[in-house]
């Protein structure tokens, strides 16, 4: 094909992403509609020096991926809804023990099993607070199979350099669309090498950090002491409950995002400037905005798109800079009105904001996005 | 953004279809067109409604599932009227002329074709798909059709080569034919 652009599955963008980013261990169990992830890293893995290990089940594949990071290999696994589920004890234990991996969910119609053959973008809310007590994690959100590739190495990077898990989120339309791409490899600057500690060893200690609140990793192997527990812990990695470490410990942690927020947030608009209707959306629902803004700027309808690429942390400041100018806000998602209600949240006085939730299986269509933003300033 | 086109191969699961979709893609792409393809994703393998969709784009598509369609394929009865909705006055649509017994109606252009008839004369119902493919691109003219006819030798299962190139040449034929008559 031309000018290496190739028609690729979303599936097959995000496992070649990961290979790319330098991601060596998956763990897994194979999940409609994610399960072309596994297929791709059993094929891809081994060709690389990898590992790839079919688990016994869900649980087992979130711990295998917590354990290679932890070891020093870059580590994936992928899933969808009810899986995800199933790993959220395990994720809490890779925030809490700083171990950095990629966690893909691939949405699903839920609650439960649910369809497992439909889009869905029920696990929004998941995704930011399904495990348990307040934790730091970032969520990243691609809207087309050339941004599920770049966005998974985009994972990788900051899984590693925030030392914490990263979740790339997407639902089962783009996770089997197929699209015109260009894989090329990424460059230097976008993959992150893990920071190995390098102090004299009996100055090590294992959850200590600097300005930037990352601790060093000790490499398996490099002789240095360094004990890891779900536990909340002191500097030296051992239990304590003593309020001012406990706090100590949890500033730190939720402080990794505040302290890196440049670095985590990405946000793209499209005719957002002079927006009257600002259409906030993510993942294939953004796509369908994307078409909706075109026809309402064909009709005389001033709307614009605000997507958050970087879902959680959810970029604050950018969106309320953005919405200060617009008359109404549109919140289309397919689920009954999650992110709409981070955007009520956030939303200037006086500006009206709109769901525009479905939970049928079927994508929100372009027709239903303009109708709707039609309807608020007309 | 230049010209979109809609296109959808649609009929009952079993029938190649997403492989024709995935063959039509290759060529759109070598012809320097994207493509965004995406299909019916369901748990009947067989039977039930198949169909692979194709959004055709110079650069990136807005929204990349189909919304109105340019040219569609009903190989079957599952399909029949699947796509109803989605047909527009500018709307060519190819049917079998034995399988799709309740037909379409509308302002659109409607060309029923013998496909299946003509796949097993060449060889195989198994071939119906490429029959489809190459009449549709015949008659729709959105892709060379010497690069379709290239695409299908190289990307059809090996074993198939010669009984998918011969049904490629029985689908031109076939559309050849349905132009005549419309002359």
């Amino acid at each position: 094909m031309t000018d290496g652009l190739r028609n690729l599955q979303g599936n097959a963008a995000c496992a070649l992403g990961a290979i790319a980013a330098g991601c060596r261990f998956y763990a897994g169990y194979p999940i409609t509609p994610s399960s072309e992830i596994a297929e791709w890293m059993a094929a891809e893995l081994p060709r690389v020096e990898g590992v790839f290990i079919q688990m016994e089940d869900e649980i087992a594949s979130m711990a295998a991926v917590v354990g290679a990071s932890l070891g020093g290999m870059k580590a994936m696994t992928a899933t969808s809804g009810p899986g995800f589920s199933l790993k959220q004890e395990n994720l809490g234990y890779a925030i809490m023990v700083e171990a950095p991996c990629v966690v893909v969910d691939v949405m699903r119609g839920g609650p439960s099993t649910g369809m497992p053959t439909r889009p869905s973008q029920g696990d929004l809310m998941q995704a930011r607070w399904g495990t348990h007590g307040d934790h730091p994690i970032v969520v990243l959100a691609p809207h087309t199979v050339a941004e599920i590739y770049t966005e998974t190495i985009r994972a990788f990077a900051l899984a590693e350099r925030l030392r914490l898990p990263v979740v790339l989120l997407y639902d089962e339309t783009l996770g089997h669309l197929v699209e015109t791409v260009a894989t090329e490899p990424p460059p230097p600057e976008a993959v992150v090498e893990r920071r190995w500690a390098e102090v004299p060893r009996e100055a090590y200690r294992p959850y200590a950090a600097g300005e930037d609140l990352i601790p060093a990793m000790a490499r398996p192997g490099d002789g240095y002491r360094a004990h890891t527990t779900g536990l909340t812990h002191d500097e030296r990695g051992f239990p304590t409950q003593e309020p001012a470490q406990v706090a100590a410990l949890l500033d730190r942690l939720l402080g990794k995002l505040d302290r890196h927020r440049p670095l985590i947030e990405r946000v793209e608009t499209v005719e957002a400037a002079d927006a009257d209707v600002l259409i906030v959306a993510v993942g294939i629902t953004a796509r369908a905005a994307r078409a909706a803004v075109r026809e309402l700027r064909r009709t005389g309808v001033k709307a614009g798109l605000f997507r958050p690429v970087t879902l959680w942390p959810f970029p604050e400041g950018r969106f309320r800079r953005q919405a200060e100018s617009a008359r109404a806000i549109l919140v289309p998602e397919m689920n009954a009105g999650q992110l709409v209600l981070e955007i009520e949240r956030l939303a200037p006085d006086g500006v009206r904001v709109r769901g525009l939730p479905r939970y049928d299986g079927e994508p929100v269509a372009p027709d239903a996005i303009v109708a709707a933003a039609r309807e608020l300033v007309g | 953004m230049a010209e979109v086109l809609q296109i959808r191969l649609s009929g009952s699961g079993g029938q190649g279809l997403i492989l024709a979709g995935r063959i039509l893609a290759a060529a759109l792409v070598s012809a320097g067109r994207r493509v965004a393809q995406s299909q019916s994703y369901e748990p009947t393998s067989r039977g039930g409604l198949s169909r692979a969709d194709l959004v055709v784009t110079d650069d990136l598509a807005d929204y990349p599932l189909v919304t109105a369609l340019d040219h569609l394929v009903i190989l079957d009865k599952p399909a029949a009227h699947a796509s109803d909705g989605l047909l527009h006055a500018g709307s060519t649509v190819l049917c079998d002329g034995r399988k799709v017994t309740s037909a379409v109606r509308g302002p659109f252009a409607l060309h029923r074709l013998p496909l299946w008839e003509t796949a097993v004369r060449v060889g195989s119902p198994r071939v119906a798909n490429i029959v489809a493919l190459a009449a549709l691109t015949a008659i729709g003219g959105f892709v060379p059709v010497a690069l379709l006819r290239e695409k299908v030798v190289g990307l059809a299962p090996a074993r198939y080569r010669d009984l998918n190139a011969e049904a490629f040449d029985a689908g031109l034929a076939l559309a050849a034919g349905e132009r005549a008559a419309r002359v």
